[in-house]
């Protein structure tokens, strides 16, 4: 079984993988691109938010910070197209090391208060960006496009996004089996009880906290270079926070299937619906399948699922 | 255990089966019929939506007058318009649609200044003409050569009327000392750009110059410490929320500077419909104006007026309009679909536009103009350049009505 | 720096404060009492601006008085909401999440219906009174921030008394602190959760009128608005409606002092800033326990 399940994924990957290379309209790519790229911070925020019940509303501060310090450093040091790619994944680690420093503080904070010092935090970042001119300020900041065809460029891209789609996934699934992962969990049943059992409960937090800035720090980085032109209230839309959270959820937070489902429903969903309904009409329909499934399945799809398989 | 993981896993790969369909749609309903077909994006729900709706509203318009007449190039104009939620990465990716799968023959101006930022390279890289806004000067500096600013709103240069207009004046009846407040944003930054040269040329002492973060949520320090310093002009550059946060808050301190200059919050119809005499006596500036004798305007005063019973098209709806007759002339000049060859043609012709003759630089855009205005009993008036004006501006402002 | 700018700012500041509070005290209480993050209480606020809006257009109704006969009209479609939505999720492994959720889509639905109905365009509530102020020496005190003020303590009072002196007001209280026992004493908790939330959205209405006799608004605000509920209320305590008052005033008073001592461009940060770290010396609000 385990074989089969590994093999249904590799070919998966592959086909992913394969998919520019039957010359797909840049749209496709573009969409899949966001579709990766929404996976990708979902299940990042599932380590701390899913696993541990840190529900925090300002991940997209770190996706943020992520874009900025890539778009900065490619306008600042005039980076070749390879370098600005490489370049997002320091600018991963600078959204990481930000964790570092707001998780430590803040991490302490349990329940609500935490997912309110997570949207305070997230304006901190977005309003220092905006006041400082340096960073980008209220200009914002334009990166050179690829001077190859927009096919190739926006393929490139594809492959890179989906890569680190892949690592994410493949650190969250290591992560479900691991001690940490069983140590989150432990903190999201009862921070206390985790505590008496000896479980170091502050440095796992941090861990997790840290890994799930991670990856949309460079997330962050590939979409300023895809967009080409980043503005502090693009990339740090409360929205975005918002959507992230509501994606893991919906999926399933604390699973490693549900944050992936949630991502891909919801976009292909929003998208479809913008491309078929009048658009008050598709935000009707949009929140409507919140209220639905949520009715039927109140602790997510996955659970739902789980519990008609499993009987 | 595994059973369930692996129903789990048969879902993922049916919902991913899925969204590939759901996407192949679309395309083969395309391509078939005989319309030219106009696509892109617009924030019609979310934020902008306000605006979006506006821009719409002018294109349609177009479209409906222009299939009255038989169409462009012989063939009916069709648009296929995507809402981008006011959400700019949706913009881009909307773009791209529109360009590569729909194979839209043209591609139509988004909103607001950030998106068509965004979108103004997308048009560059699949070489498709793109007639906006644009996002103000700096996004005309980039070096595209497929976007057309016709006619853009051009924060850099919105208060060229006004301050021309002021510098008419005789120098003692000039404001002095300015406060000006600008939203920390594109708009803002732009609109700052013309009020540092113009108030060291008109010898105005700026006392106050601060910029604010959105949302305002409250300006009744703004206004007592313009009151405090006492400044006779006051400088509004933002929105229409932050707009009439200001406009009250000066109202209510009995704050009665000799002008009040507002940024973009003014120049939509809302503000005079929600603050009626209030909200008179506002400088601003315009591209676009039902007044203006160019020829278009009267048929679009009379087309707001029966249809949304509005006295002067709505500005948004002006720019929806004029955008679509730039590509239409392009289109129509060039003779041909061919995008490089509208670009050519509109970079060495000139067009006709409801804001006047154009003609583009290389940068795409038309010389410097804009016009002053000014509300005068719940009308926004022109009052310079002095041939255009249909009211004579009233100056200083009156003190409040109570 | 002088007195009259300080005061002043500081007034309006906490004017502004107690405005947010009244909008905030109802989502305290849903999230509190029954465990339901209530993202769609900002969106009913901003349906009973709309609402005050059409009545004093059409009908020269003053807002303080939409104010109060929205009150009973958000009450029962609040009801409607409480049995077709929010009870059938109760029996979810986390309420809270499931209920930020439902309610989520909920508030995009109202969003775009309030689009449909009243159209994108922003709108200022005006009425006689809208602009002029009430003159005490060297300061304004501008009218509708008055008559927000007065509403948002009327609001608040009615529901402090209404928990602390009525039978049900109690009942919502045992159901609070002690729901098993609250149970065995015959409180109906299915009933009691239904007015707790029908309660909270028709207070939200008079809130949304109150913020909207200070600025202006459009379908979408009430993203906005939900921020700063978020704040009061986290701040305030989950739950407590003195705390949510105070966390009002306290938020009222930041921004009023930056607005004075500082550069404008800096005052939202600040206002930020120092609520993340007031939640990091005092991680529970200023109380730790509700009602």
């Amino acid at each position: 079984m385990q074989k089969y399940r590994l093999a249904a994924i590799a070919i998966l990957i592959a086909m992913l993988a394969a998919f520019p290379c039957l010359e797909p309209e840049v749209y496709y790519l573009s969409f899949m691109f966001s579709v990766f790229m929404y996976v990708i911070l979902a299940s990042s925020w599932n380590f701390i938010g899913g696993y541990a019940g840190y529900l925090s509303f300002g991940h997209a501060a770190f996706f943020g910070i992520g874009a900025f310090a890539t778009a900065k450093a490619a306008s600042m040091f005039e980076l070749t197209p390879l370098l600005t790619i490489l370049a997002s994944i320091p600018a991963g680690a600078l959204a990481a090391l930000v964790a570092l420093f707001v998780g430590y503080p803040c991490l302490k904070i349990r329940g609500p208060y935490f997912s309110v010092v997570t949207i305070c935090f997230a304006f901190v970042v977005e309003l220092t960006v905006k006041n400082i001119e340096f960073l980008g300020g209220a200009e914002g900041i334009w990166l050179k496009f690829m001077d190859i065809p927009e096919k190739l460029s926006r393929s490139i891209l594809y492959e890179v996004m989906l890569l680190l789609m892949v690592v994410t996934l493949a650190v969250a699934w290591r992560l479900g089996r691991s001690r940490l992962g069983a140590g989150l969990r432990a903190i999201r049943s009862d921070e206390e009880v985790a505590e008496t059992m000896a479980i170091p409960t502050a440095k796992l937090k941090i861990q997790a906290f840290i890994l799930s800035a991670f990856f949309p720090g460079i997330a962050g980085g590939l979409f300023a270079y895809y967009l080409t032109y980043i503005h502090a209230d693009v990339v740090f839309n409360i929205n975005i926070s918002i959507l992230i959270v509501l994606m893991a959820m919906f999926g399933g937070g604390g699973t490693w299937l549900g944050p992936i489902i949630g991502a891909v429903i919801l976009t292909v969903v929003n998208e479809g619906l913008s491309i078929f309904a009048q658009a008050e009409i598709a935000r009707i329909i949009y929140g409507a399948l919140f209220i639905v499934v949520t009715i039927f399945m109140p602790n997510g799809i996955i659970d739902f699922f789980r519990k008609k398989g499993g009987g | 255990m595994k059973g369930k993981r692996i129903k789990g896993f048969s879902l993922f790969m049916t919902i991913a089966v899925l969204c590939g369909l759901m996407l192949t749609v679309p395309a083969a309903a395309i391509g078939a019929g005989k319309p030219i077909v106009i696509g892109g994006s617009l924030p019609l729900t979310g934020e902008f939506a306000e605006t979006a709706q506006w821009i719409e509203k002018g294109m349609r318009y177009w479209a409906e007058e222009i299939n009255a007449k038989g169409g462009l190039l012989g063939r009916p104009v069709e648009f296929k318009i995507y809402d981008d939620q006011s959400n700019v990465g949706k913009a881009v990716t909307f773009a791209e649609k529109a360009i590569t799968v729909d194979k839209v023959d043209l591609l139509f101006g988004g909103y607001p200044g950030t998106a068509a930022r965004a979108v103004m390279p997308v048009a560059e890289k699949h070489k498709v003409v793109y007639v906006s806004m644009g996002g103000h000067m700096k996004s005309f500096q980039q070096g595209y050569t497929y976007s057309f600013g016709a006619p853009p709103l051009m924060g850099e240069w919105w208060y060229e009327g006004f301050f021309h207009w002021l510098a008419t004046l005789p120098a003692n009846q000039r404001p002095e000392r300015a406060a000006v407040y600008t939203i920390n944003n594109p708009v803002g930054l732009s609109l700052q750009d013309s009020i540092d040269r113009w108030t060291k040329e008109l010898n105005i002492q700026v006392v106050i110059n601060e910029k604010y973060n959105s949302p305002l949520a409250d300006a009744t320090s703004l206004i007592v410490k313009a009151k405090q310093m006492n400044c006779d002009i006051l400088f509004s550059n933002g929105f229409f929320p932050d707009g009439v946060t200001t406009m009250k808050a000066a109202k209510a301190l009995d704050y009665n500077p000799k002008a009040i200059v507002q940024g973009v919050g003014s120049v939509v119809p809302a503000w005079i419909k929600e603050l009626g005499a209030d909200g008179d006596y506002v400088f601003s500036g315009t591209v676009l104006h039902g007044k203006l004798n160019y020829p278009g305007n009267d048929k679009l005063n009379a087309y707001a007026k029966q249809k949304y019973n509005m006295d002067g098209y709505p500005l948004y709806f002006g720019f929806g309009y004029a955008w679509m007759q730039t590509l239409e002339q392009g289109v129509s000049g060039a003779k041909s679909l061919d995008q490089t060859k509208i670009r050519d043609w509109l970079k060495t012709n000139k067009i006709n536009t409801i804001a006047g003759p154009l003609t583009f630089d290389k940068r795409g855009l038309p010389p410097e103009e804009n016009f002053c205005t000014q509300i005068i009993n719940g009308k926004v008036e022109l009052i310079f350049p002095k041939n255009i004006r249909t009211k004579e501006p009233v100056y200083p402002k009156p003190a409040w009505k109570k | 720096m002088d007195a009259v700018l300080i005061i002043q700012s500081l007034i309006s500041g906490i004017m502004m404060g107690m405005v947010y509070a009244l909008l905030g005290v109802g989502f305290s209480l849903t999230w509190g009492v029954m465990h339901v993050i209530h993202i769609s209480h900002a969106a009913f606020g901003l349906l009973g601006a709309y609402l005050a809006y059409s009545m004093l257009q059409y009908f020269g109704v003053d807002p303080v008085v939409s104010a109060a006969a929205s009150a009973p009209l958000l009450f029962l479609v609040a009801c409607g909401v409480y049995q077709l939505l929010i009870r059938p999720i109760t029996r979810a492994k986390e309420v809270i999440v499931a209920s930020m959720i439902l309610t989520f889509g909920l508030a995009i639905i109202l969003e775009n219906v309030m689009v449909l109905i009243w159209n994108a365009d922003p709108r200022v509530l005006t009425p006689t009174y809208a602009s002029g102020a009430l003159i005490v020496g060297p300061f304004y005190f501008q009218y509708p921030h008055l008559v927000g003020f007065g509403l948002s303590i009327v609001g608040i009072t009615t529901i402090y008394l209404f928990l602390k002196k009525t039978y049900t007001g109690m009942a919502v209280r045992a159901a609070w602190q002690q729901p098993e026992a609250a149970q065995l004493y015959g409180v109906n908790l299915y009933r009691i959760s239904m007015i707790t939330f029908a309660l909270a959205v028709s207070t939200a209405g008079a809130g949304g009128i109150s913020l909207a006799l200070l600025n202006s608004f459009e379908p979408h605000s009430h993203n906005l608005w939900l921020i700063y509920l978020f704040l009061v209320v986290i701040v305030g305590g989950v739950g407590n409606v003195i705390g949510t008052v105070l966390a009002g005033l306290i938020i009222g008073v930041i921004t009023g002092l930056s607005m004075a001592f500082l550069p404008y461009q800096w005052v939202n940060l600040v206002t930020f800033g120092l609520l993340m770290i007031f939640l990091i010396f005092r991680p529970h609000g200023l109380f730790r326990q509700g009602v």
